[in-house]
């Protein structure tokens, strides 16, 4: 089975498979290996990938993966493929406006059932002194504002949801 | 042990300039007080601090700025002295006054220093009466009819810019004459559009220019040195990332004159306590920008290769003292690297990031030194500025000190908030900024720093082996099976 991890907004499709020396890492096309990891506890492991060992620092946050290998730290989201199938059928007719960073709510200029057009301002975000004005993708009805004035949200968090007005 | 007019000092800041602070507060026998907002009750420099004052604001930055809170924590935490740190209220002459006036020493310059210098058109108008180097320039306002005129007279290149500019917003560079009266007309517009304000600016132009600034250090009798450069080149959008003393762009003779200069600048208003002198410099000529009346955030490279603490003398100097060194006494030694660690990602056009700090490892070392504000278990949020820790380094060469530097930035672990550090320990590494060829536009002109171009695939390995899912599903196929390698479920 396939399974997928997330890295700046990139989807990585993989498998492992078993192989005398741990596992064959199946990367699209590609085959790295064999790779094996051991856990030395406390957050830290050594990660063997072709017959080179590398120290590897983690933390796992829920399906949120901290990694610090060879000088470099990345954050990877492991996908849940069920949970994944249950977003792509969210709701259809319904848009979500997502916050492109992390930051807090100026202005709403929405409220809840008013309908808007295609480039209405919908809310007003600032993150480290930018402003950044979020608007309608296109006519729809404001179905919901996730967030009042003066409160603040993570990257990725839906500000906005709108529902394709049916006439 | 030293004997001064105060026992207790009041930090009106927070983050790792407070415990830098208090670090030198405990170093001299003096006891520390922090005011803090809510937001940061949990952080490092509260639980630091001897005594730590409450303060409240309808947002935290209100809190912060809120003068009246600020000197009513003073007194409840029996503080003699108050020290602004930077940013926040370090450069208000206003607070300055307000905290003598309530029978404090503020450590900082006199109330009148800020207000000469804290204005710009004020201070190079001082700096220029004063016959040090500003850039040749045309105010619009000082006579509207006449400015294409005056403008035309500075000569190519030269910047128009909006007077109530800021950021780069509304900026024209003018490369030939013939365009001046374009360039005019598109600033104008933007200059309204952007500030509502359509007054504009002309000055000379420096092309690939490089921002030196001066360390000087005053006292209350006349006492003035300085303690060497700093170059602060690379930045992005205006902020600096990496800065470092000396700077490669001077020769010895240079460097004498540009440091002479900030010093006899700080001479002439009579400056007591730390303070930068900043200048621009481009093909061999320098000129004024600006005075900054507080401690830089990247004093640090300074204290490394001088061996002073400018936060000590800062204090010795409200206190009344006089200084205890000569400007020949001030010899630097080696060559000192500072890297801003910022919780933002370089390759999303800087865009800050948030998290909780789960793991925070620093490494150590001979001429390593880390001021963090930072401690495991912290949320990372946008609310302030998105600096983390400072980095700095000292070696005996350049080469020695951006290599050290690299070395930190790449052992140094962070997990649970994205930080610049890969793309800081790229540009330590990059072959441009080892040739000592930076300049304000350095960035721009090496986007290939700003990618990692790294191998994903040991990420992605342990990713997978430490996923219990994946493996599950590997392990759940035989091997025989799995060796022909076109299994699909």
């Amino acid at each position: 089975m396939k399974h997928s991890f997330e890295v700046d907004g990139i989807d990585y499709e993989l498998w492992l498979s078993p192989c005398p020396q741990g596992y064959l890492l199946r990367l699209g096309d590609e085959v790295v290996g064999p790779v094996a990891f051991s856990d030395c506890g406390s957050g830290s492991g050594l990660l063997s990938i072709a017959n080179e060992r590398r120290q590897v620092r983690f933390f796992i946050d829920g399906d949120t993966i901290h990694l610090h290998i060879g000088g470099r730290t990345r954050i990877l989201r492991y996908r849940d493929p069920l949970r994944a199938l249950a977003c792509a059928n969210d709701e259809p007719g319904h848009l979500m406006a997502l916050a492109p960073m992390p930051g807090v709510v100026i202005a709403t200029r929405v409220s809840p059932g008013q309908s808007v057009s295609a480039g209405t301002e919908l809310i007003i975000i600032e993150s480290m002194k930018l402003q950044t004005v979020i608007r309608s993708p296109k006519d729809a009805q404001v179905a919901l504002i996730h967030f009042k004035e003066g409160e603040s949200f993570e990257r990725d968090a839906v500000l906005v949801t709108l529902s394709e007005e049916v006439r | 042990m030293v004997t001064l007019p105060f026992d207790t000092v009041l930090i009106a800041n927070r983050g790792e300039i407070a415990v830098r602070i208090i670090k030198t507060l405990r170093r001299l026998g003096l006891r520390s007080a922090i005011l803090y907002h809510d937001i940061d009750v949990r952080t490092l420099a509260v639980s630091m601090a001897d005594t730590a004052v409450a303060i409240r604001g309808h947002t935290p930055l209100a809190a912060y700025l809120d003068i009246e809170q600020i000197i009513a924590a003073a007194r409840t935490a029996n503080a003699g002295a108050i020290h602004p740190g930077y940013g926040f209220l370090s450069e208000n002459a206003e607070f300055a006054r307000a905290v003598t006036q309530a029978g404090f020493a503020f450590i900082g310059p006199a109330p009148e220093t800020i207000e000469l210098m804290g204005d710009k058109i004020r201070a190079r108008n001082f700096v220029r009466r004063h016959g040090f180097p500003v850039a040749p320039s045309a105010i619009e306002e000082d006579e509207p009819e006449t400015f294409l005129r005056r403008a035309r007279a500075i000569g190519a290149p030269l910047l128009v810019k909006p007077s109530a500019g800021g950021g780069g917003k509304g900026m024209q560079i003018v490369r030939e004459l013939g365009c001046l009266q374009g360039a005019i007309a598109q600033a104008r517009s933007e200059a309204q559009r952007y500030f509502g304000d359509d007054r504009l600016y002309a000055e000379r132009y420096v092309e690939r220019p490089r921002h030196i600034e001066v360390q000087v250090l005053g006292d209350s009798f006349g006492n003035v040195v300085h303690l060497f450069e700093r170059e602060c080149s690379v930045q992005r959008r205006f902020q600096k990332i990496i800065e470092e003393t000396p700077s490669p762009a001077l020769d010895e003779r240079l460097r004498q004159q540009i440091c002479e200069t900030a010093a006899a600048i700080a001479r002439a208003v009579n400056y007591r306590s730390a303070g930068t002198v900043e200048f621009i410099l481009g093909q061999g000529e320098f000129y004024f920008l600006e005075m900054n009346t507080r401690l830089q955030v990247e004093h640090p490279v300074t204290e490394m290769t001088t061996g002073l603490d400018l936060v000590a003398e800062q204090i010795y100097a409200a206190a009344g003292r006089a200084l205890r060194f000569s400007q020949a006494d001030i010899i630097p030694k080696g060559h000192a690297i500072e890297a801003r660690l910022y919780a933002e990602a370089p390759e999303r056009g800087y865009a800050p990031t948030t998290g909780k700090i789960h793991v925070l490892e620093y490494p150590g070392g001979d001429g390593v030194r880390i001021d963090s504000g930072i401690s495991r278990g912290q949320q990372i949020t946008t609310t302030f500025d998105p600096m983390l820790a400072k980095i700095i380094v000292h070696s005996t060469t350049r080469m020695e000190a951006a290599s050290k530097a690299e070395r930190v930035l790449r052992e140094l672990v962070l997990l649970g908030c994205e930080t610049n550090a890969d793309f800081l320990a790229r540009i330590l590494a990059d072959e441009t900024f080892l040739s000592r060829d930076i300049h304000a536009g350095y960035l721009e002109e090496n986007p290939h720093v700003l990618s990692g171009g790294s191998d994903l695939s040991p990420f992605l390995a342990a990713a997978a082996l430490l996923t219990k899912p994946v493996r599950d599903s590997a392990n759940a196929v035989p091997e025989l099976h799995a060796s022909l390698g076109g299994w699909r479920n």
